[in-house]
């Protein structure tokens, strides 16, 4: 008996041997990030302050992104990179972004993240509210400070408690897409320049078949898909209108807002455009895809899309607009940073290399052949736009188009993500169609919701 | 007599018009089964411009590897193939060992607290990976096991349900009377186990088998978690690289598919007997 | 091994092997229990731990909260919403894996030629990884150059919006279920004894009355084992779920909130790891008791026949 079990255990032990040795006969995998105590590495972020002077010890960087298209942009900085520094070995990995979220929720507080992490504030607030992610050390902070390099909402958005976290690298920033060709056919001219144009526009840009089946999109809104997104959609026509969706209170507290006039016409503006003017339907292709592809001939949409129509319908004739205005003009921008964590071993190399990224040259590769806008605000961008003069209206600037984005709030991803849910469910609902009461309710329960996950998170005054 | 033969006339007209719909039905139910493969191999050979074309052609009007040379060119693909195999391989082998040996064990000893633990065990499978997850990935992290192919593998070594699907297999097909014999004998333990109990389960092990095997193939989110450089990778993580934040890259994603769907085909039909088989022996008996 | 060296010394010694003997089984469950507990009780307890906690990303433990996760769990509309659409998509999810199978292994019973190649064509979904299930599929209900809409154009049926829909993934999950649960009723009716069915044919009964009186009651413990997979399984669904829904252009979020999405978003977006942790708990329970109740019926029915 003692021998079966004595077999058994060995057997038990020869596979999990055998999965070690299997494991080496594999690529050598990395090591992983050695672990440090937290308060030392807290402790040492802040102290980094003295200018970065890389030594020649050898050194590897891991950089994490949740944007696969941006990893030709990190391969090429790293190259530039390791040119300069022979000693510092750059590795990095991007992936699909919702799962990025997953993985930084396992390694962030456990500090087996990567050295450098790319992600927004928004989604980054609430490791930085739980001290999980160090601030900027002063070298860095500096830099960001400069007068002039990123604007006054950028210097906020990234500010915590008076503390500055992350380095912005690129915006997400939107723009109105337009199909010259379309808008020729149809006896138009030129972008609509107010919300309403946009709508009497996509009546005249729709296109249906015989049997009343719509073939061509005159405005590709976002009605469906999951998460926040298309609540930030909705955002873009609500804000214009004079609504947003959650206002500040004062004294760090806040309320929805868009249980007003605004919030029920940003709804209506939906409801209308798929029921009553029927200029877009749930049962046609959407997003940029739609707009390649001829199905749609306008498209609220970031700037990636340049660099995804000239990977995918380069013939297309199109150009871009500022976002048509209502009772304010302005755009959503969403700041993308990055990050040092404390798993960083070399937290001064990491630093010095994200200020590398922000190099002019490299911001404007970055444009060129990304089409993500730097965030830096103090770089000639002149030769990117004249070769592709899409991007223009995305880095224009007016004192009148205003800049709007996250709340740096940590429950602002669950009241987006529970609003999109019941837009999605509004949008489907023909009987919203000529129906105020409908809409008004519709609105103020969303807003109740959201003041209800406010005040669950401590985070709730009335406004006014 | 002559009753039933009237009604035999009957059914055998009704027969024959039944078979004709039974024929109808599952022809209909293989094309509904078999379509999304064809379509998904169609879409891999067709270049972007025709992927999107109307009406859609089920044959490729030119037909080229394009994607898959992207898929190659986009990633080690070979790289990832091989600890997808390595992965599945080993996490097959060592559930196979788990599950044979205490589904034996609770099949076939008495002990305190038997009913207890099995119960256990099918609770235990019944808790989403998603909610132990994190726990988990900690656990790892302290015997400084993040980004090795032992972590990788360690939540697929053993199946619960692989435990309850051998213990039902035991159950029906490993007499006691054999076990007996073969205790009378002066045979230890182990070697009943091993000369005994294992061939009778020779079916279920590979019914079980393909099931770990695809099981362990198919896992997405613990290797993303676990693994910080791409050379972990496997298939089914490389996968998502072609679906983008915003776009899918259809060909290439199609491409792909194809190419993780492939190997777990192979096995599938080298092992379809066995499965069929492994099914019949468990007798299902509850 | 203390046994056997402390068996040669004396009578002492033999006791203890006796004893040891007789907990032969247990000790050789040993390793595999101990991988158990370290793999899948250990990180499952810690999850209920926390389920007590008010817990942050940063320490699980924060706060103790004793039950109030739990009593705010049942003022939850989302949580009940996913609790009513786990019930209902698994009773469903149930129904038609389990009723369309059988029908399949109904027909398929019989001999012909070509059963073999149905019985791999139909098993194919089974095995395939969900990854490239969602690829193929949203690829399908693709509302402009989708196939699906492509054969109901032949009908003169409007474009339909599937993937808007959360139907949309519960059909893909079906066809992906019946393979397997297929399989296992056609085991099954083939282990029927011909001369049953002979029999019945030479008294005269038609295919239906076959089916009936003879098939179903004789098929019936195994009708209980694939139902009580089945309701585990759809109880369990999420992968396919989250990847069929996911991407801009993917179905809305609440009609297809299970109870295991709904606990994923809690933990991982909103990082309310106590309070999923809590969900979880009343997720196994549930799970568990369902399991206990089929288990009593089965044993019952075992006792009765």
């Amino acid at each position: 008996m003692k021998r079966v079990e004595r077999v058994a255990l060995s057997a038990i032990a020869l596979l999990l041997v055998a999965s070690m040795i299997l494991s080496a006969c594999a690529p050598a995998p990395a090591p992983a990030p050695a672990q440090q105590p937290a308060a030392a590495a807290a402790t040492k972020a802040p102290e980094a302050a003295k200018p970065a002077a890389p030594s020649d010890k050898p050194v590897t960087l891991s950089l994490w992104g949740g944007f696969p298209e941006m990893e030709p942009f990190y391969k090429h900085v790293a190259e530039a990179y390791t040119k300069e520094h022979p000693n510092v070995k750059i590795e990095i990995l991007t992936h699909p972004l919702r799962e990025f979220e997953q993985k930084l929720s396992a390694t962030i507080p456990s500090d087996t993240a990567a050295d450098i992490i790319e992600i927004s504030m928004y989604a980054n607030q609430k490791f930085i509210e739980a001290d999980l992610i160090p601030e900027l050390p002063a070298n860095v902070k500096a830099f960001m400070e400069e007068k002039g390099r990123y604007s006054d909402f950028l210097q906020s958005n990234n500010t915590y408690k008076g503390k500055k976290y992350g380095l912005p690298l690129f915006v997400g920033r939107t723009a109105l897409f337009w199909n010259k060709d379309m808008f020729k056919e149809a006896g138009l001219s030129a972008p609509p320049k107010t919300q309403q144009e946009m709508a009497d526009f996509a009546k005249k840009l729709a296109k249906a078949d015989a049997a009343g089946t719509l073939t061509r999109a005159g405005h590709s809104l976002r009605l469906s898909g999951q998460g926040s997104g298309v609540a930030e959609k909705w955002w873009f026509i609500l804000w214009p209108l004079g609504g947003t969706i959650v206002k500040d209170a004062g004294n760090g507290k806040y309320c929805a807002g868009y249980n007003n006039d605004a919030g029920k016409q940003a709804l209506k503006f939906y409801v209308d455009a798929v029921h009553v003017d029927k200029y877009d339907s749930h049962a046609l292709k959407h997003d940029a895809e739609a707009f390649e592809l001829g199905l749609a001939a306008m498209l609220l949409r970031e700037s990636w899309v340049i660099g995804d129509i000239a990977k995918k319908a380069p013939n297309l004739n199109y150009d871009t607009a500022p976002v048509p205005s209502a009772a304010q003009w302005g755009r959503i921008t969403n700041p993308v940073n990055l990050y040092v964590t404390r798993a960083a071993k070399n937290p001064e190399v990491a630093w010095d290399f994200a200020q590398f990224m922000m190099k002019p040259e490299h911001m404007n590769w970055l444009l060129e052949n990304v089409g993500w806008l730097p965030a830096r605000g103090d770089i000639d961008l002149s030769a990117v736009l004249a070769k592709i003069p899409q991007f223009k209206a995305f880095v224009m600037s007016d004192p009148n188009y205003k800049e709007f984005g996250y709340p740096v709030i940590a429950p602002f991803d669950e009241i987006m993500t529970k609003l999109a849910e019941r837009l999605v469910t509004a949008y489907l609902d023909k009987s919203l169609a000529n129906n105020p009461d409908g809409i008004a309710k519709t609105i103020e329960a969303a807003a109740n919701e959201t003041n209800e996950i406010l005040k669950k998170a401590g985070l709730y005054a009335e406004c006014k | 007599m002559a009753n039933h033969r009237l009604s035999r006339e009957r059914l055998l007209r009704t027969d024959t018009l039944l078979r004709s719909l039974q024929h109808l039905i599952l022809a209909l139910g293989a094309v509904i089964m078999v379509l999304p493969f064809i379509w998904m191999l169609s879409t891999s050979l067709k270049p972007s411009t025709e992927i999107l074309s109307w009406p859609p052609q089920f044959i490729p009007k030119t037909i080229t590897l394009d994607n898959y040379v992207t898929v190659f060119k986009t990633a080690p693909f070979h790289l990832f193939f091989l600890n997808s195999v390595l992965m599945a391989s080993v996490s097959t082998a060592s559930i196979l060992v788990t599950s044979t040996l205490a589904g034996f064990v609770f099949g076939k000893y008495n002990f305190p607290g038997r009913g207890f633990l099995f119960i256990v065990i099918l609770a235990t499978a019944m808790v989403p990976f998603e909610t132990y997850m994190i726990p988990l990935y900690i656990q790892m992290k302290n015997l400084r096991l993040v980004n090795t192919f032992p972590a990788l593998v360690a939540p697929y070594l053993i199946m619960s349900y692989g435990i309850f699907f051998m213990r039902q297999n035991v159950i029906a097909s490993v007499p006691d009377e054999l076990l007996d014999a073969g205790r009378i004998d002066g045979a230890s333990e182990w070697r009943i186990y091993a000369q005994i109990v294992v061939p009778l389960l020779k079916g279920a092990i590979g019914a079980l088998g393909i099931f770990a095997f695809m099981q362990t193939w198919a896992a997405f989110i613990w290797p993303l978690i676990i693994t910080s450089s791409r050379q972990l990778w496997t298939m089914e993580l490389g996968l998502g690289m072609f679906q983008y934040r915003f776009t899918v890259d259809l060909g290439p994603i199609n491409a792909g598919s194809v190419l993780s769907v492939l190997p777990v085909l192979i096995v599938f039909v080298l092992l379809r007997r066995n499965i069929v088989k492994g099914i019949a022996l468990t007798g299902m008996k509850g | 091994m203390t046994a056997t060296s402390l068996s040669r010394t004396g009578s002492l010694g033999e006791r203890l092997a006796t004893i040891v003997a007789r907990l032969f089984h247990i000790n050789r469950k040993l390793p595999i229990l101990l991988i158990y507990l370290y793999l899948r009780v250990g990180p499952i307890l810690t999850n209920f731990v926390y389920s007590f906690y008010n817990s942050s990303v940063a320490n699980p433990r924060a706060n103790f909260a004793g039950l109030d996760n739990y009593i705010a769990l049942f003022g939850d509309r989302l949580f009940i919403i996913s609790l009513r659409n786990t019930t209902l998509f698994a009773i469903s999810l149930t129904v038609f894996s389990v009723s369309i199978a059988l029908l399949l292994a109904v027909l398929l019973s019989g001999k012909f030629r070509l059963g073999g190649a149905y019985e791999a064509i139909y098993f194919l979904p089974v095995i395939t990884p969900m990854v490239a299930v969602a690829v193929v599929w949203k690829w399908i209900y693709d509302p402009t150059y989708g196939l699906l809409n492509f054969f109901l154009s032949w009908f003169g049926i409007k474009p339909v919006a599937w993937l808007v829909y959360p139907d949309t993934a519960f059909w893909a999950i079906v066809w992906k279920l019946i393979g397997y649960n297929m399989l296992i009723f056609l085991v099954g009716i083939r282990d029927i004894p011909e001369t049953y069915f002979e029999a019945a044919k030479i008294d005269g009964a038609g295919s239906g009355q076959i089916f009936r009186f003879i098939t179903l009651p004789l098929l019936r413990p195994i009708l209980v084992f694939v139902t009580v997979i089945s309701t585990i399984n759809a109880y369990n669904v999420f992968t396919q779920i989250f990847v069929m829904t996911s991407g801009p252009q993917g179905a809305p979020g609440n009609a297809v909130r299970t109870l295991v999405f709904d606990i994923y978003e809690n933990a991982f977006r909103y990082f309310k790891t106590g309070y999923a942790a809590s969900e979880a708990v009343m997720l196994f329970l549930i799970v568990l008791a369902l399991t206990l109740v089929q288990f009593g019926v089965t044993r019952q029915r075992d006792a009765n026949g």
